[in-house]
């Protein structure tokens, strides 16, 4: 068995357990193969159920609280669900206001996911032990480490996180690139805290943004703000441009062997993000990928099996009609999450998807051609996407195009004119698609009385990290991590590689 | 990282007036973030039914810089979203730590299933099992943000867990923490306030803090509404009428301002950017033993039924 319990260094509370075979020695003597890997999501508040009966204003701030690492993305689904029913559609000012606070969340958490939870996979701080050159936050870290190291020698030591103790096994070769990358992760913490002051401009604080409402936003735009918005988000951009994107190709070059590990099912769904309007780009359109075939969604063919979920409730229902009862001792059952299938299939949702069924679209895409020119420049085709690095390439591509897009928004704005349009709530029945940060997300809400009726979200790590459904499909992470060779079971680096690349979060997915 | 007497100042006396404490207590504060990088006293930090704000928000520290005195200079020995333990080496962390003989504070972020243990797991341990043994050994305990302090949004009426906040969970399991139990509440927790109590922990030991909530002293008590930069439009009867009306105080809209503590209005938001009110959003009441308990005192008055 292979165990890694807890998976840290992502939201919340997951646990791997796997069933594992020896392999020849070719892999290396110790190798092993996963067989069947189960993803255990370990933790459940029952957000749908104390939704219930409450007032659906109170939606948008409860549901942000599902996620403080993408708060927007669920007060956003709230609100378009909100909207549908009252007949209203945000002011233009409303619209690009929440576009730009997604944005800056996403940004946020693209930044938090290469430096602070992905990298620590791929490089070796213990490397900066032999940092001898200039640079001070180098000299820092070194001297921290090695008084740590030093430490660490006493029984009594606790080794110091963030960086120490870490899994044993093969990092990056060399030493150049280890250190480039750990003098990126302070100054991409302070990138990812701009984000969020940036997002907070609009969004009153972040997390849990407080102007988020049916209608729009309720801080108005004025020009001052405007531009604290637009100092931020330049010096984003020249950080993307000079160190998120080259350091995931860097570390795409360094570890090309995961083009070809953990790619799964292949099949990708996208809600379509940032507000559909037709004034308004957007950067990603709705659709759903099969292998190489575009279809367009149909948001009726979503259901969630709950076969091997810790629910009583009855199964295959769409989330119109979803229930959540709990049942941590239903026999056969593993986890906290539902399993959401379109179709019955197993999707993967996520940067990867939402660039992917947009370059297989019909449909003209804007971004194609800077998805074509990066792959170039790592010299790989877009089938190889389908994989690790694939992942983790996406999300750097798509923090470019998402800081690109942000000063096209912002420069629609109109200073001072209305930023939200005052509505009546009213009784009735909607949903809200969005895409999160880490993929397709909807929620389905139902007003009766000026009240909450039924409230069901659908999570974008619930698709990818869902246990087997009903037909006893594995879901997608699962599914990807089958036929990995570790060479160490009992330190499987190469497991949490696989598992992160799809940026797991799992205080969504459970919720 | 060494720094110098001199940057320990510099730290301690900007956090000094980030929670608005008399510069003298600066020198205070400078002494804990010390003793905490000198690895005096460690700091674990444990999720329990949390969304993980009350960590993203404590990143969003923009003074002092959080890099430098929370990663380099807390002695942090494990924190599950950004430690590179992981597996079986997380959890060593984590039991060494409760095992070993040198002081600790456990921050614990979220709430605790008082009803149904099953709802949170942590490392194949009912998460309440590894609260239980930690929290009878710590130094000091922290709880961050409302969920650990009060229960939060996962006790609210109705819910399936039982959730409940650190304290009550310690009450239930007759482990005592006068002396030792200290509330950061807010939905998520200000970066600044958290900090400040770990460099007074640290410095001075256990603050002085208010029975009913547990929260230190130094917290600001004067009502958000004494403070509002709105409060002149409510003298004057001037109302917001809907969101997004940037004029007039917010209170007809259901603003908790008159209720809620807190310096909101003086220190604001990352890094001072802006504030809920400001933003002309209703304060919520975010640091509020009741924030969100009740399904029928909705956040806002706007249409439909009132509160």
């Amino acid at each position: 068995m292979l165990e890694l319990s807890p998976l840290t260094r992502i939201e919340g509370h997951l646990a791997i357990h796997a069933e594992v075979e020896a392999v020849g020695d070719a892999s290396g003597p110790g190798a092993h193969r996963i067989v069947r890997a189960r993803c255990e999501g370990e933790m459940f508040r029952g957000f749908e159920v104390l939704l219930a009966g409450r007032h659906p204003l109170d939606a948008p701030q409860i549901v942000q609280r599902i996620c403080g690492v993408c708060p927007v993305a669920h007060g956003l689904a709230s609100i378009r669900a909100q909207e549908s029913i009252y007949g209203i559609t945000p002011t233009a000012n409303g619209r690009l206001l929440r576009n730009l606070i997604l944005a800056a969340d996403t940004l946020h958490s693209h930044l938090f996911h290469f430096y602070q939870l992905a990298l620590l996979d791929y490089v070796d701080a213990s490397a900066v032990l032999r940092y001898a050159g200039r640079d001070r936050a180098l000299g820092a870290l070194k001297q921290w480490l090695e008084t740590a190291t030093a430490q660490a020698a006493s029984p009594a030591a606790v080794p110091a996180a963030p960086f120490l103790p870490r899994f044993e096994g093969r990092y990056a070769d060399g030493l150049e690139l280890h250190w480039t990358l750990l003098a990126r992760y302070g100054e991409a913490l302070a990138m990812r805290r701009t984000a969020h002051a940036m997002g907070a401009v609009f969004a009153a604080r972040l997390p849990h943004g407080a102007s988020l409402v049916p209608g729009g936003c309720t801080q108005t735009p004025t020009a001052e703000l405007v531009a604290q918005y637009r100092t931020r988000l330049a010096r984003l951009a020249e950080f993307i441009e000079r160190a998120y994107l080259p350091d995931a190709i860097a570390v795409a070059r360094a570890f090309p062997q995961y083009w070809e590990i953990g790619g799964g099912y292949g099949n990708f769904l996208c809600f379509g993000d940032l507000e559909p309007d037709g004034a308004i780009a957007r950067l990603a359109a709705p659709g759903v990928l099969c292998g190489k075939t575009w279809a367009p969604l149909d948001e009726q063919a979503i259901a969630e099996d709950v076969a091997s979920s810790w629910f009583s409730s009855p199964s295959r229902l769409h989330p119109a009609r979803g229930q959540t009862k709990a049942e941590p001792r239903k026999p056969g059952a593993y986890s906290w999450l539902k399993a959401p299938r379109y179709r019955g299939l197993p999707m993967e949702v996520g940067p990867l998807a939402r660039i992917l069924v947009n370059y297989h679209s019909p449909h003209p895409w804007s971004g194609r051609q800077e998805v074509d020119r990066v792959l170039a420049s790592v010299g790989v085709g877009p089938e190889k996407l389908v994989s690790v690095m694939g992942r983790t390439l996406c999300r750097a591509i798509e923090a470019a195009m998402v800081a690109r897009q942000a000063a096209a928004w912002l420069a629609q704005v109109e200073p001072d004119a209305p930023p939200a349009r005052p509505f009546t709530p009213r009784d009735g029945v909607g949903h809200g698609l969005v895409e999160a940060p880490r993929g397709a997300l909807g929620h389905w809400l139902a007003i009766k009385d000026g009240k909450i009726a039924h409230y069901q979200c659908v999570m974008p790590t619930t698709w990818n990290c869902s246990p087997r459904d009903d037909a006893g499909q594995p879901g997608p992470v699962e599914k990807a991590l089958e036929g990995l060779v570790v060479a160490d079971p009992k330190q499987p680096l190469e497991a949490g590689r696989v598992v992160r690349s799809f940026d797991p979060c799992l205080a969504c997915a459970v919720h | 990282m060494k720094l110098t007497r001199r940057q320990f100042l510099e730290i301690g006396s900007a956090l000094a007036s980030l929670i608005g404490l008399p510069h003298a207590e600066g020198k205070v504060l400078a002494e804990g973030v010390e003793r905490l990088a000198h690895g005096r006293i460690r700091v674990l930090w444990l999720q329990g039914l949390a969304c993980s704000g009350c960590s993203v928000s404590l990143l969003n520290a923009e003074n002092p810089p959080i890099l430098q005195v929370f990663l380099a200079q807390v002695a942090l020995a494990f924190h599950p979203t950004l430690s590179a333990a992981q597996g079986h080496l997380a959890s060593e962390v984590v039991e060494r730590v409760g095992r070993g003989t040198d002081p600790f504070v456990l921050v614990v972020e979220g709430a605790v299933p008082l009803e149904r243990p099953e709802a949170c797991r942590w490392a194949g341990r009912p998460f309440a099992e590894t609260l239980h043994g930690l929290a009878a050994r710590a130094k000091f305990l922290v709880a961050a943000g409302t969920c650990a302090s009060y229960g939060g949004i996962p006790s609210a009426e109705g819910n399936p867990t039982g959730a409940a906040g650190v304290r009550e969970y310690l009450e239930k399991v007759n482990v005592p923490f006068q002396g030792r139990l200290v509330h950061c509440p807010g939905c998520p927790c200000h970066p600044d306030d958290l900090l400040a109590v770990l460099a007074h922990l640290a410095a001075k030991g256990y603050p002085e803090v208010r029975p009913a909530t547990l929260t230190p002293a130094f917290f600001s008590a004067s009502s958000l509404h004494d403070e509002c930069l709105r409060a002149p439009a409510f003298t004057m009867r001037l109302f917001a009428t809907h969101f997004g009306d940037g004029e007039g105080c917010l209170y007809q809209l259901g603003c908790r301002g008159h209720d809620a503590t807190g310096d909101c209005a003086r220190r604001r938001w990352n890094g001072g950017v802006n504030w809920c009110i400001q933003a002309s959003a209703p304060c919520i009441g975010c640091n509020r033993p009741e924030f969100a308990k009740s399904r029928s005192a909705g956040f806002y008055n706007l249409g439909g039924p009132m509160r």
